[in-house]
């Protein structure tokens, strides 16, 4: 049974110069977040300027018009708040955490940085180190994630999923400011951004005050965001990375249709039903067959993202202990992937996966920072936050035929790119 | 879900009011058998979670087999003596029931996450996992190995190396000297005697507390609980009051060799109790030296002014005795000195009293507003009953906490300052490879 959906009714306005507006009232708690969405991220960057979009949501900290280097954060702080900002490939946000009370002061903060941005040398040379320490620690000196953004770099040709988000090394250490200036003109533009409020607020209050603010900025023309149609895979790939691990990761990932409303609703639904199924939940398949039963691995997920833009890789993977092979596992992956195939889902299992994800998205709704994220992130790939209850309905209308036809087509070993973290041997 | 709108309409009359007045109460009930039960109602989601804590902590674990007691709370999660762990799965997975739990220093804990529609069939889940354990051999050796191997894994994290490292030098014949995670030695030395051992003595209602937040009343509550945890009785064998106070160890510099990038530093010093009287000042303490994001002294002068690291923070960790004050950052390796050295300038203008009234103000502006943001979610409403219950805090210490926040004078954190940061006291834990300078 899938229960009824979840979700906060959506209050929208869009502004003259292409600034859009979703709130999501809840008056339980005297707290709201704001977040200032941007299309824009990692796929916008061009050749030899990996990490340009992350670096520059670094900049947006360093002093603006009207507020020193370090002064929005301590402001929020001040009122009470938490601030902080994130970047993907395809978005960057950047959001606080504040007393309701303070959400009008924050958006005029927001709106005074985003138009008159300082972006000085001197603070970008300081910047650009702890961003190459970012890197470091969180790619450099992990071998696991070092390994899958290997991966997604030769699983695939032309999508700009294939570089980092944080930026290669290489490219961090030749940006400059003049790369940030040129960026900041060429996408930090009205008709690029998407506030989202959610919280103890009125509406028509923040629209009032969106108006004033953000709904003031310079109308730009807004160009079509890079998107190529990535080639359809010609056959398997392999790859090794050989690094200072302790025990050995193999890791599978292919491209796979993302969510298009109206247009491939249950075929999207299936592909993230299939993989409930495989990796989620505590009778999740890859874990029951290949961790409990045929003891492959000691741990093994899987997963779909079906709100990115353009595709998504479908990934699943497996930690090994010291005496189980990658050959084993991978053998045991495509056959548990395999059975699913050919066998569908029972009723009971199909159900059960329908069921715990429409409870996730119930569960979500505690926690307004996701609430948020959530709004922000499908308005910025192009879904929109109002198709939340059409995805709903769309994973209720699968059916185990489509579980077995999503995996026919999509989860194939000749169209996936297979890694191997392979621990270094000292000699 | 179709209530809400007048559940909100009650509430939207006390958003303005300040946000110690607006929280809901904790409503407190005590089951025969002794345990303890509070609960903070909450309809805007309709779901439930709750926390049981008893004093079975990895303090407990016994000699070199570190990792027991979340070992226990990974097997009581596992399956049942009425369910093997597939049919376990199963009947949770169709009730979309999370159940989980883990292991602490002072604690454990069994969670559960449940839509209201599924309230009754959960609690009855929550209960069977708790009282009727199923000690089935073959799990246990199966659990074990891959927590072995995950243990393994975990060595290729500096973080997880570091923390190692840090709880052997300042605990060295305490329980709290090993992560409740265990490490890859001991977790191969536990029997599963030991893991039941712990359950027959310390699995018990007295001195335990169940947490609850979400869309139930108190009598919907009890009405479950009371026949679900019927006939479970007794008294735990020792509580955390029996945990003996550390003895301090001062000054120690350890190095663990990898083959990284960058150097993880941490610092590290005996902190302070759950109960100790300065708790609040050591509160705002902690938040200007580097508990306070881009507003502290660290990342001020580590980060905004030198970019030496990404990261860099302070925290204590409260526990039934004093548990660690931790300094950490990571840097390129070649800079380590240089980042320890701006660390110890910080610390020692603050322990010499270098603390403005400004900085102290906006501190606990800072935490005074955030109050209600730590209380915005039934998850954190859990965690924060739980210890409340589990330490035998006041009910009314959500209430009285901003007041307490705020009564705190400069001279009391000064005087904490002095007593905490002398740089001379803290131990100094570096890993990262032997000779800086491998390269990008």
């Amino acid at each position: 049974m899938a229960g009824a959906a979840p979700f906060a009714p959506l209050h929208e306005a869009a502004f003259d110069n292409g600034v859009r507006l979703v709130v999501e009232e809840d008056h339980s708690a005297p707290v709201a977040i704001v977040q200032i969405w941007l299309k824009v991220g990692g796929r916008d960057e061009t050749s030899g300027k990996t990490g340009l979009a992350h670096v520059f949501e670094h900049m947006m900290f360093k002093g603006s018009k009207k507020l020193a280097a370090g002064e929005f954060s301590r402001r929020i702080a001040a009122m009470g708040g938490n601030d902080n900002a994130f970047t993907s490939h395809d978005y960057t946000a950047y959001f606080e955490i504040v007393p309701a009370a303070k959400v009008d002061e924050v958006l005029g903060m927001e709106a005074e940085r985003f138009g008159h941005l300082n972006l000085r040398a001197e603070d970008f040379a300081k910047e650009i180190q702890v961003i190459q320490e970012e890197r470091r620690m969180r790619t450099d000196d992990d071998p696991n994630s070092r390994m899958f953004e290997e991966l997604t770099s030769v699983a695939l040709r032309l999508h700009p999923y294939r570089e980092p988000v944080i930026g290669w090394m290489q490219d961090l250490k030749k940006l400059d400011i003049d790369d940030v200036r040129a960026f900041y003109k060429a996408h930090y533009i009205p008709g690029n951004v998407t506030v989202v409020v959610v919280g103890d607020v009125d509406f028509a209050d923040i629209k009032k005050t969106v108006a004033r603010t953000f709904g003031k900025l310079k109308k730009q023309p807004v160009e079509a965001r890079f998107n190529p149609v990535e080639p359809e895979p010609i056959g398997p790939k392999r790859m090794v990375a050989v690094l200072p691990a302790q025990l050995p990761m193999l890791a599978v990932t292919m491209p796979v249709p993302v969510w298009k409303p109206g247009e491939n609703d249950r075929e999207a639904a299936a592909l993230a039903v299939a993989t409930e199924i495989l990796a989620g939940g505590r009778s999740a398949l890859l874990n029951r067959e290949i961790v409990d039963k045929q003891r492959k691995a000691f741990a093994a997920a899987a997963g779909y993202d079906p709100f990115s833009m353009g595709i998504d890789m479908w990934f699943a993977y497996g930690m090994l202990g010291p005496k189980q092979t990658p050959e084993a596992f991978e053998a045991a992956l495509w056959a548990t992937i395999g059975t699913l195939r050919d066998k569908g889902p029972d009723a009971t299992q199909l159900a059960a996966a329908k069921r715990r994800m429409v409870a996730d998205q119930v569960f979500a709704q505690d926690s307004l920072y996701i609430r948020a994220k959530e709004i922000g992130m499908l308005e910025t790939v192009g879904i929109g936050a109002g198709k939340r209850d059409a995805w709903l309905a769309a994973l209720g209308s699968v059916r185990a035929e489509d579980v077995k036809g999503v995996l026919k087509q999509w989860i194939r070993q000749e169209r996936s790119t297979t890694g191997l973290l392979q621990p270094e041997v000292k000699s | 879900m179709r209530n809400l709108m007048s559940v909100l309409t009650v509430l939207f009359l006390f958003a303005f009011t300040p946000a110690a007045q607006a929280m809901p109460p904790i409503e407190q009930a005590r089951l025969d058998n002794g345990l303890r039960v509070l609960l903070m109602q909450s309809s805007n989601v309709p779901m439930v979670v709750m926390r049981l804590n008893l004093p079975a902590g990895s303090w407990q674990d016994p000699a070199g087999r570190g990792g027991s007691a979340a070992m226990l709370a990974a097997m009581l999660g596992d399956h049942t003596a009425k369910h093997d762990y597939v049919a376990w799965a199963d009947k949770l997975d169709a009730a979309a029931i999370r159940l989980g739990g883990g292991a602490s220093y002072d604690s454990l804990s069994m969670t559960l996450t449940v839509l209201k529609e599924a309230l009754a069939e959960g609690v009855d889940t929550f209960a069977e996992a708790g009282l009727q354990p199923g000690w089935d051999a073959k799990r246990f050796a199966v659990l074990q190995s891959d927590a072995v191997a995950g243990a393994q894994k975990s060595l290729e994290e500096p973080g997880v190396r570091a923390a190692e490292e840090t709880a052997a030098t300042m605990y060295p014949k305490h329980g709290y000297g090993h992560r409740p995670d265990g490490d890859l030695a001991s977790l191969k030395r536990i029997e599963l005697k030991d893991l039941q051992s712990m359950y027959r003595k310390q699995f018990r209602p007295e001195g335990a507390v169940l947490a609850v937040s979400g869309d139930v009343t108190m009598d919907e509550l009890l009405a479950l609980i009371r026949p679900a945890f019927a006939g479970w009785k007794g008294k735990p064998a020792v509580s955390f009051t029996d945990i003996p106070e550390p003895v301090a160890v001062r000054g120690e510099q350890r190095q663990v060799v990898m083959p990284t990038r960058q150097m993880t530093v941490q610092m590290a010093r005996l902190g302070l109790s759950r109960f100790d009287k300065a708790f609040f000042a050591d509160m705002l303490l902690d938040h200007i030296l580097g508990g306070g994001g881009f507003a502290s002294r660290l990342m001020n002068e580590v980060r905004e002014q030198r970019g030496l690291v990404y990261g860099v923070y302070s925290y204590f960790m409260p526990l039934a005795v004093p548990g660690p004050f931790v300094i950490s950052l990571q840097t390129r390796a070649d800079q380590a000195g240089k980042a320890l050295d701006v660390v110890r300038e910080v610390m020692r203008k603050m322990h010499d009293g270098d603390i403005g009234k400004q900085e102290l103000a906006a501190a606990k502006a800072n935490l005074t507003g955030s109050f209600a943001h730590r209380l915005d979610s039934n998850a954190k409403r859990v965690g924060l009953m739980s210890m409340i219950g589990f330490y035998g805090l006041p009910l009314d210490y959500l209430q009285n906490w901003e007041a307490r926040i705020n009564a705190v004078t400069l001279a009391e954190v000064k005087h904490e300052a002095a007593r905490f940061l002398d740089a001379e006291d803290w131990n100094v834990i570096q890993v990262g490879p032997e000779v800086a300078g491998s390269g990008d």
